[in-house]
């Protein structure tokens, strides 16, 4: 009997493939019938005189609650499955009188889901992500289709009507005001405004207590970096002395070290102003070069495209691992932190961005810009009530707002002390939790608001310290703007070529680093992104710049 | 639409009712005579029906330019195009020969396995040894895939386990997932691990079934314990084998792209990457969902061929078919 069912079963699931194929035919030669025509239709613009009983100070008289997709901080995470059971969310739904449903993402299948929920008919109110458009982990075809589409709206009429706070900041800021809207000068979220000292919080970093040990100074060019590499690996018997996270086609590594060539790993911008691909370059070949050979002596991580940050918070807390390139307090402040009562010997220095020849400055390095694209909220087509939502999203650019979000509760996570926010000992100095898992269940780490200039994560001096190390690029000159949009036609152009290009790239990138593809082949591999059409996406980047410059 | 599963269901379950159902008066002369047996069939058809059939219609994405928001109806013909493109991109040879290489060894070594380990077991006299024989070989099969992937990951790192057992013997340590020449053993050697036990359930119920009597009048024949194997066991399970074969010759063009996905990386797509891994990257994470309906409707048809090449020469060679 056992055998039948199974065998049953199991014939059902494989007839149905073939069959599958057979009958489509059929479906599609006949056409269908089944509607989902609803969809094509733009929704109509509310009703304006029923909504507008909310109110215009906070808390909104809002009798119906509004739904978010948002990404929930790592950190908050552990402590709350619900941004709304965190003492954030209750205060915000306190104090803007909206009940917010949020719907999180599993944070290893962010871009899975957002792609899913777009498929599927079912919007909420807003959605937190990025739709720039520029790359895989975004909207793609950027705004302009996302809005043409029908997912999400033109904010330009709502944020003059309903979000006077936003409208403030952007009338007072041309840059960040160009920064937000798309060529056609349509607005299309409730952008994350970053404050000027947060722009930088990535780098290279290194172990300081094992450079003293060695007597070896922080290394600053390529060799000075072999040599300190090679160190840690004889020395302090360090397995992966450098080890970067690669997951799902992101070298972490960024620009540093590739940098130091004149080149990027993506698109960037030359002495001359004019975009351009970093991985046809020819110098990007010596790059490849060099961690070819730093990963056959075992100076870079022998595991490479296998570590993901579990595994890299494991090498560098066991000391496989000496130096990474990482993020402020997402990674320098975490391993601090984590080390402290373990081995209070251990530290973690920012390191420059490596160049080739001493004392030149970096070629380019991370540095975002004030707008963050990743937490800026749109709203969309499926809101009910966009006045509501725009109200209950512009709370944030308020004065008292943007004290929660960057600060959390008065009395509570900060005190004010001649004028100036100060964290209480709840958040600087518990007991149990890091300041960064505090943080993130009283404010709202990232999110659509304008973080404060006065927020100051850093638990550690060396952390202050690395910030102005990073910040001494020409990051700024040779970054390409992260809000380029392209037209339609552009868009789905590039959409093609960059799939093949990053495939393929992806692919010959990590081949020629472990050694699976001879050098030789690198100018093969460079014919083939041409033949893929890489001077065609340049050339629509450099377009869509074009017109950015002109906005 | 949904009379196909109906009798292939009916066929199996109820093999000496075959006949009576030929003709339309027949199978309601059958109902009447067995209405139980239909009803509990419901649910099944049903089941197929709103999950597997009405959805099809949806597949026609792959000759549209779908948007979401537009809807599987709303968007715009474009014909043949994401076939072409797929036809001439720069991998389609590429995974269709992973797709090939990769099922034909799961044919291979995955496919006699469990076979195997079931003749092997079922000369086993001691009950006791044969039950945690069992067990012990079908656990791997209810170990969620994922951590099933996380253990073969840690075991092929630079510092694993694997790697502790081939530096004793001499040999450098590397890392085994990063070698494009690894990923098939470790890829099918750990398909066989996961699943040689529950295979061998099919094949442990039809030995149960072979008559005792076949046995008796071997061995008063003289027939030794391997002739008796090869003469009574074997021809005994051997219809189940045939139908088992060909369901798996269906599956030639389907690997399990979930496992890949999770085991493979760019340095080993060269080996690695399947078709549903393709789809799955190019698709799902690009959103390229015609393209990735085109490529899968194609690989669907290439599996519905097979299962009917087989099965017809299945019957043509012993009278053995699904149908």
């Amino acid at each position: 009997m056992v055998q039948r069912l199974l065998s049953s079963k199991s014939l059902v699931k494989h007839f149905k493939m073939g069959v599958s194929a057979f009958l489509l035919m059929s479906l599609v030669l006949a056409g269908c019938s089944q509607g989902d025509g609803k969809k094509t239709e733009a929704k109509p613009q509310e009703d304006k005189s029923a909504a507008s009983d909310l109110g215009t100070t906070y808390p909104l008289k809002a009798n119906k609650g509004i739904t978010s997709w948002e990404s929930l901080n790592n950190n908050a995470v552990t402590f709350f499955p619900n941004l709304a059971d965190t003492p954030f969310g209750k205060t915000l739904a306190e104090k803007t009188g909206v009940n917010v449903k949020y719907i999180h993402p599993n944070d290893q299948q962010t871009k899975e889901q957002f792609n899913l929920m777009i498929a599927s008919d079912e919007l909420p109110d807003t959605i937190e992500y990025d739709w720039t458009g520029r790359s895989a982990g975004s909207y793609p075809g950027g705004p302009q289709k996302a809005i043409k589409d029908g997912v999400i709206l033109e904010l330009n009429d709502i944020i003059d009507q309903y979000a006077p706070n936003l409208k403030k900041k952007l009338e007072a800021d041309k840059e960040l005001d160009k920064m937000v809207k798309t060529d056609s000068g349509k607005y299309y979220v409730f952008p994350m405004i970053r404050n000027p000292s947060g722009l930088v919080f990535r780098g290279p970093m290194i172990r300081k207590d094992w450079l003293d040990e060695l007597n070896l100074p922080v290394p600053t060019t390529i060799d000075e970096w072999a040599t300190t590499l090679k160190a840690f690996k004889e020395k302090k018997g360090a397995t992966a002395p450098l080890s970067v996270t690669y997951t799902g086609g992101n070298f972490e590594i960024r620009d540093a070290f590739i940098g130091a060539f004149h080149t990027s790993n993506n698109f960037y911008i030359d002495d001359e102003g004019k975009v351009k691909y970093g991985p046809v370059d020819p110098q990007y070949k010596d790059f490849l070069t060099l961690f070819r050979n730093w990963f056959a002596e075992g100076l870079f991580d022998k595991d490479f495209a296998l570590t993901d940050s579990k595994a890299l918070d494991n090498k560098i807390l066991t000391g496989q691992t000496g130096a990474t390139v990482n993020l402020l307090s997402g990674g320098m402040g975490k391993w601090m932190d984590a080390m402290k009562k373990q081995d209070p010997k251990f530290e973690l220095v920012g390191a420059p961005y490596p160049t080739l020849n001493k004392g030149e400055v970096p070629f380019t390095g991370q540095r975002d810009f004030k707008y963050n694209p990743g937490p800026s909220k749109a709203i969309t087509t499926a809101a009910k009530n966009p006045e509501l939502v725009a109200k209950w999203l512009d709370y944030a650019y308020s004065d008292e707002g943007a004290m929660l979000f960057n600060f959390g509760i008065e009395g509570e996570s900060y005190t004010m002390e001649n004028g100036t926010p100060e964290y209480t000992d709840l958040i600087k100095n518990n007991e149990k939790y890091s300041l960064q898992q505090m943080v993130s269940i009283y404010s709202k780490p990232n999110g659509p608001y304008e973080a404060d200039e006065r927020r100051n994560w850093n638990t550690f001096p060396q952390q202050d310290e690395a910030v102005k190390i990073w910040s001494n690029t020409e990051a700024e000159k040779h970054t390409l703007p992260a809000f380029l949009t392209p037209t339609d036609a552009e868009s789905k152009e590039l959409g093609k070529i960059l799939t093949d290009v990053t495939n393929y790239k992806e692919e010959m990138f990590v081949k020629f680093i472990v050694g699976k593809e001879p050098m030789e082949n690198f100018d093969q591999y460079v014919s083939q992104i041409k033949k893929l059409g890489i001077n065609r996406a340049v050339e629509i980047y450099q377009s869509a710049m074009d017109r950015y410059n002109k906005r | 639409m949904a009379k196909h599963p109906s009798r292939v269901q009916h066929a199996t379950l109820l093999p000496a009712a075959r006949s009576n159902t030929t003709s339309r008066w027949g199978l309601l002369k059958d109902i009447r005579k067995n209405p139980w047996l239909y009803i509990m069939l419901t649910p099944v058809l049903l089941y197929f029906t709103v999950f597997h059939y009405y959805p099809m219609y949806g597949a026609m994405i792959a000759f549209k330019d779908f948007s979401p928001r537009l809807g599987i109806t709303g968007s715009p013909w474009v014909g043949w195009e994401h076939f072409e493109s797929f036809f001439q991109g720069i991998y389609f040879w590429r995974v269709i020969k992973n797709t090939l290489i990769i099922s034909f060894y799961e044919l291979v070594f995955g496919f006699p396995a469990p076979l195997i380990l079931a003749l092997l077991l079922n000369e086993v006299r001691k009950t006791v040894f044969k039950r945690t024989v069992q067990t012990l070989t079908y656990m791997p099969h209810f170990i969620s895939l994922v951590v099933v992937c996380g253990i073969i990951k840690e075991f092929t790192m630079s510092d694993g386990i694997v790697n502790d057992l081939l530096s004793f013997f001499g040999r450098e340590r590397v890392s085994l997932l990063l070698g494009p020449e690894y990923f098939r053993t470790i890829f099918i050697s750990s398909g066989i691990w996961q699943n040689i036990g529950w295979g061998t359930i099919i094949y442990l119920a039809a030995l149960a079934g072979i008559d005792q009597e076949q046995y008796e009048a071997a061995r008063m024949d003289g027939a030794s314990r391997w002739k008796q194997m090869l003469h009574v066991t074997l021809p005994g399970i051997m219809p189940t084998i045939i139908i088992l074969f060909i369901l798996e010759m269906g599956r030639i063009m389907y690997v399990g792209g979930e496992k890949i996905i999770l085991l493979y990386n760019p340095s080993t797509y060269e080996t690695a990457d399947v078709i549903s891994s393709y789809v799955y990257r190019v698709g799902l994470q690009e959103f390229d969902y015609s393209f990735s309906s085109a490529v899968g409707l194609f690989n669907s048809a290439i599996n519905f061929m097979l299962v009917i090449c087989s099965n017809w020469l299945s019957r043509k060679m012993n009278n053995t078919s699904l149908w």
